[in-house]
């Protein structure tokens, strides 16, 4: 079938009619098991986003002349919750989420056509190069310089802790066009590209001994004027885009992928004879009551915005509920699995394949990337609650 | 998939919210408090008759509203956030949704016109020792007399107990469990008040001798398992408003209250608390609105997301109006302060009608653990 002719059969079908649709074609078009050589599993993953797209099955919420399917929000939720039963890959890099909504809203034409659909098909995987190494949760106080020669940029500086920086061909940096004081005042948003001259990446090893993120060196680097998003010094107000309903309905995503979990390590805990003791019990009637109140949650969140446009007080503090709920899972499996818990992945002697091993020490992360929980109960407190800012803090 | 909350039940939170604001403020449940009484009586008939509260999840053809236990928690939720102090729970969720469970026809007019109009108190007592909706404790005996009934027993925790005009028992008849209602001053009845921990809700132990009593003809085992469900799901709603309201307390002083020269809601110390404890309450929020929504439709999920919504919003609230006193500072631990009102109601709910430990419990077996 064609995308054009998929694109009619959308307008006339029911929910459960697209449901099915998409559930035969994550079926019959599945990418077959994942490679386990680092390089082959990359290109794996392309592929598979290619095939989204070429079907016309990916990029829910994005606009269809760039490659998206426009799904109404209600069907974003279920497209989410298919996605997550297929247990296909995500796409690669960081750019879709945070990224293409804010070229799709500040971007140029050029900018988007040249952009969005490789972003989408995994042509292209983009990065986020924001943090460095004095600036992570005061993102404000960053130094990298842009000085601008003529049609060009001249970048120079450090960007730390960037995912999938190891992979990545393009990133999407903020860098400092005004006076060095001039915090957020001063900020550019700039598209780099990563084999420019100048660039050097450096993977950094993280504490599962994986490399998913890296460092990175700007030397002079030349960047294109053209390659800027929005104005000069107007850069941080873009940092805040973000396609917020999309993130909504992936709460969706997330919900169902931690019910699975969830029941796999019930399944693990009676297998071992583990759940005739109270306390391995009880603890997993904890988890079993928090899975269920994120799915509640995230309904919740889904319905505010079909009725009101908004989603409400809940939202903010979800991922507050999701991290430590994931900490809190895997550290229990890993406690639960006793001696066996420490045996790590590489051993065939780990239970699981060290999943669970490895899900403690790699959410570790969950409460520090994206911004630390610290810095969201900042947020909530402030934004949500109206409780008065700390003098402290940089004005807004 | 859970629907949300539609205009009309916004409205509804509205008026009630504005009607409890302006009758039952916190200086009002003191003073009722502080006196012993159960209820204002002409609140009481306000509530019915203009805002037809008692009569919401009662049949159209009983002089009810016709809604069910959405609606009945949206009312609970602001009584609880009020701290109102009326014979409600024990009236509407209890007795009320035990009327309306069964399909007795005698017994559902005999009871219901009363209750929606605000006439009649009522309550329901199953478990003799431990006040649960349990029928494993039930001890009491009943006994048939050619057409009445005659019980012998002690119910112990009968929430407003002593101001009930009338009394669903549950009983062994024989080899079978039955529920009867018993009217408060039928012969043979004594109630005592006890005193316990919660000054805005009264709790009675109620002897049984030979008490006169009328049969409910239902199957009483399953009437009182979807009973326990619902009552779960109410008493849940009701923690979620003390909860929110405690929260509100909190964060409204932390603006206010200023030490080291600037208020002390700047502080982080402070702030993530009520950060995390906002993400409880909205959390205490969906379970209960979820497993309302969830019995309302008859939903498979409906009893599991009752049992975690009880655990879960027992122990928010008890967590919500421990923090708001810690968050007052030594205000907060003075009796002059409200602060304590909501912590004695939180801790009484939580151990009343089966504690969260027993409800985990239930949400494991539900969810074959
Ligand atoms: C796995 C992973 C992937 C990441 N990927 C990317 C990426 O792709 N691109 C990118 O740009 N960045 C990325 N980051 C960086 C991430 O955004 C930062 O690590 C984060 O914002 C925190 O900054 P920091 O590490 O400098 O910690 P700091 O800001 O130094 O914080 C240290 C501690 O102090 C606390 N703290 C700091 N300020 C305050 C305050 N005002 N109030 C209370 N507590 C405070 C923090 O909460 C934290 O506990 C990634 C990080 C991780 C762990």
């Amino acid at each position: 079938m064609t995308v054009t002719s998929e694109k009619h059969a959308l307008d006339a079908e029911t929910d459960e009619e697209f449901r099915a649709r998409l559930r035969d074609f994550l079926a019959d078009s599945s990418p077959g098991p994942r490679p386990k050589d680092p390089g082959e599993k990359v290109a794996w993953t392309k592929a598979w986003h290619a095939t989204l797209v070429d079907h016309g099955y990916a990029g829910p919420s994005w606009p269809r002349e760039y490659g998206g399917m426009d799904l109404p929000f209600a069907r974003q939720v279920i497209y989410q919750e298919e996605i997550a039963r297929a247990r296909v890959p995500g796409p690669l890099g960081t750019g879709l989420g945070i990224v293409a909504p804010t070229i799709i809203k500040y971007g140029t034409p050029e900018q988007k056509e040249r952009w969005l659909r490789p972003m989408l098909r995994g042509d292209l995987v983009w990065c986020q190069g924001y943090s460095e190494p004095e600036a992570g949760s005061d993102l404000p106080a960053l130094r990298t310089t842009a000085r601008r020669e003529g049609e060009e940029y001249v970048v120079n500086g450090q960007k730390v802790w960037c995912s999938a920086g190891v992979i990545a061909d393009v990133f999407f940096t903020l860098v400092r066009t005004g006076t060095p004081k001039s915090r957020q005042k001063g900020i550019t948003y700039l598209i780099i590209d990563r084999h420019a001259p100048g660039v050097t990446v450096r993977p950094l090893k993280d504490l599962a001994g994986g490399a998913v993120f890296a460092e990175m060196f700007f030397d002079d680097v030349r960047v294109p004027v053209t390659d800027r998003i929005g104005e000069e010094n107007e850069g941080w107000p873009l940092v805040r885009t973000s396609l917020g309903h999309e993130r909504a309905a992936g709460a969706m995503n997330q919900a169902a992928t931690y019910r699975r979990i969830l029941s796999e390590l019930v399944d693990l805990a009676r297998e071992r004879g583990l759940t005739v003791d109270p306390l391995v019990r009880d603890r997993l009637t904890d988890f079993e009551i928090r899975v269920r109140l994120i799915r509640y949650n995230a309904e919740r969140i889904i319905s505010g915005i079909l009725t009101k446009g908004e989603p409400g007080a809940t939202s903010s503090v979800s991922r507050l509920m999701i991290t430590a709920f994931e900490q809190d899972l895997h550290e229990f499996a890993v406690d639960m699995l006793g001696p066996d818990g420490i045996v790590l992945k590489a051993s065939d002697q780990a239970v699981q394949r060290g999943r669970w091993l490895q899900g403690f020490l790699m959410t570790r992360a969950s409460t520090i990337g994206a911004g630390t929980a610290e810095i969201q109960r900042n947020t909530v407190a402030e934004q949500v609650l109206k409780m008065p800012y700390d003098p402290a803090m940089p004005p807004r | 998939m859970i629907t949300g909350l539609t205009e009309e039940h916004e409205e509804l939170r509205e008026i009630t919210r504005r009607f409890l604001a302006e009758k039952s403020s916190l200086t009002q449940v003191r003073k009722l408090a502080e006196s012993g009484a159960n209820r204002d009586d002409a609140v009481w008939h306000q509530m019915a008759d203009q805002l037809m509260l008692q009569g919401i999840a009662i049949p159209e053809e009983y002089g009810g509203a016709g809604y069910g236990p959405v609606e009945l928690g949206i009312v609970l939720e602001e009584l609880g956030r009020a701290l109102t102090v009326a014979p409600y729970l024990a009236t509407v969720a209890l007795a009320g949704q035990t009327l309306t469970t069964c399909s007795d026809n005698e017994a559902r007019s005999a009871w219901l016109p009363g209750i929606a109009e605000g006439a009649v108190i009522a309550t329901l007592a199953v478990a003799d020792e431990t006040g649960e909706i349990d029928p494993a404790g039930v001890t009491s005996v009943a006994t048939s007399a050619g057409e009445d009934w005659k019980i012998t027993g002690t119910k112990r925790f009968v929430i407003d107990g002593v101001g009930a005009d009338m009394i669903i028992v549950a009983a062994r008849a024989g080899e079978e469990l039955a529920l009867f209602t018993v009217k408060g001053d039928a012969e043979g009845v004594r109630r005592e008040p006890l005193a316990q921990l919660d000054p805005t809700r009264q709790v009675a132990t109620v002897n049984l001798d030979n008490a006169l009593a009328v049969r409910i003809e239902d199957d009483a085992t399953a009437v009182l398992a979807r009973v326990a469900d619902l009552v779960a799901v109410a008493l849940a709603a009701e923690q979620t408003g003390g909860a929110a309201a405690t929260l509100d307390m909190a964060v409204e002083y932390t603006k206010i209250r200023v030490q080291f020269g600037r208020p002390i809601g700047s502080f982080q110390a402070i702030k993530h608390r009520c950060a995390d404890l906002l993400t409880e309450v909205e959390s205490a929020r969906n379970a209960a609105f979820s497993a309302a929504s969830l019995l309302t439709q008859d939903d498979p999920e409906g009893p599991v997301a009752a049992a975690l919504a009880a655990a879960w919003c027992a122990t928010t609230y008890t967590h919500a109006a421990k923090e708001n006193i810690q968050l007052h500072g030594g205000i907060g631990f003075t009796w002059e302060h409200d602060a304590h009102f909501h912590l004695k109601r939180a801790k009484t709910s939580e151990l009343l009608l089966g504690t969260p430990a027993r409800h985990r419990a239930r949400v494991a077996d539900l969810a074959g653990i």
